[in-house]
């Protein structure tokens, strides 16, 4: 069971992501947003990248959702709603976890969408040859810095220009 | 390719479904769209990671980035409505209707 720990936590990543598409009040959809946020950073954990499943918690959890949080709590003053027997929920839950039991029922097994997907390196992380002491992914985020100098800027003026945007539109009229 | 993606693409469209199909609040689309950015950051990240791209690692940060600001400008402007409306409710915004 525990090599099939990365496919049963996307699995848990789709049911949240069922709870909060199906459109409760939008408390609850931040809530269950929390909980998609957090089991997607676990995938990325197993994976081996730490750095961007920290990043995930900081930037995403801690940054975007406190926001989205206050605003909702601001805007939308009523009685929430909770998941009501929608058959919607239902069907793409039962459909979740038909797909999910085959998949689990047996090795060997080929899907074939648009592209064939294969189960059969799933457990195991190719690794050819020695990264040494450091983690590749940290540095290739470091490398933000050196090769990605131009990045910066560019992308540091675009955000500049975006909250001068976003200063207008709230100004209103 | 594995199967982490099946999963992950079905994540993707299920959000996507949820963004195009409106229900009362404008707030619930917003959520959807940051459903969609999440899903998009962990394939983006384990594609990275399995395949030891190792200086397209800044590229998950970069759309992250981008999605925050793209959602305070969301937020903006469902504050501008509630402002002028009292509620975020989609049936408010009929000022195009016949």
């Amino acid at each position: 069971m525990m090599t099939y720990i990365v496919f049963i936590l996307s699995v848990i990543f789709v049911v949240s992501f069922v709870g909060f598409s199906s459109k409760p009040s939008p408390i609850y959809g931040g809530l269950v947003l929390i909980v998609s946020g957090a089991v997607g950073c676990g995938i990325v954990l197993s994976f081996g990248g730490s750095f961007l499943g920290l990043m995930v918690f900081l930037t995403y959890l801690g940054g975007m959702l406190v926001v989205f949080g206050y605003t909702t709590a601001m805007a939308t003053e009523q009685y929430p709603e909770v998941w009501v027997s929608n058959k919607a929920v239902l069907a793409c839950l039962l459909s979740e976890l038909l797909t999910a039991c085959h998949i689990l029922k047996g090795d060997d097994i080929e899907v074939e969408v648009v592209l064939k997907f294969n189960g059969a390196g799933d457990w195991v992380i190719y690794d050819t040859g020695d990264s040494g002491f450091f983690s590749e992914e940290a540095m290739g985020i470091a490398a933000l810095y050196s090769y990605g100098t131009w990045l910066v800027i560019v992308t540091g003026w675009s955000l500049l220009i975006g909250v001068l945007v976003i200063m207008e539109v709230t100004r209103g009229n | 390719m594995s199967m982490v993606y099946i999963n992950i693409f079905l994540a993707f469209t299920l959000s996507f479904m949820g963004l195009l199909i409106y229900r009362s609040h404008l707030m619930s689309s917003l959520l959807c769209l940051e459903g969609m950015m999440l899903s998009l950051f962990i394939m983006m990240t384990v594609t990275i990671l399995v395949n030891h791209f190792t200086l397209a690692s800044m590229a998950p940060i970069v759309l992250l980035v981008f999605a925050a600001c793209e959602a305070a400008l969301g937020l903006s402007l469902l504050v501008m409505v509630s402002n002028t409306y009292g509620t975020d409710y989609v049936q408010n915004l009929n000022l195009l209707q016949c």
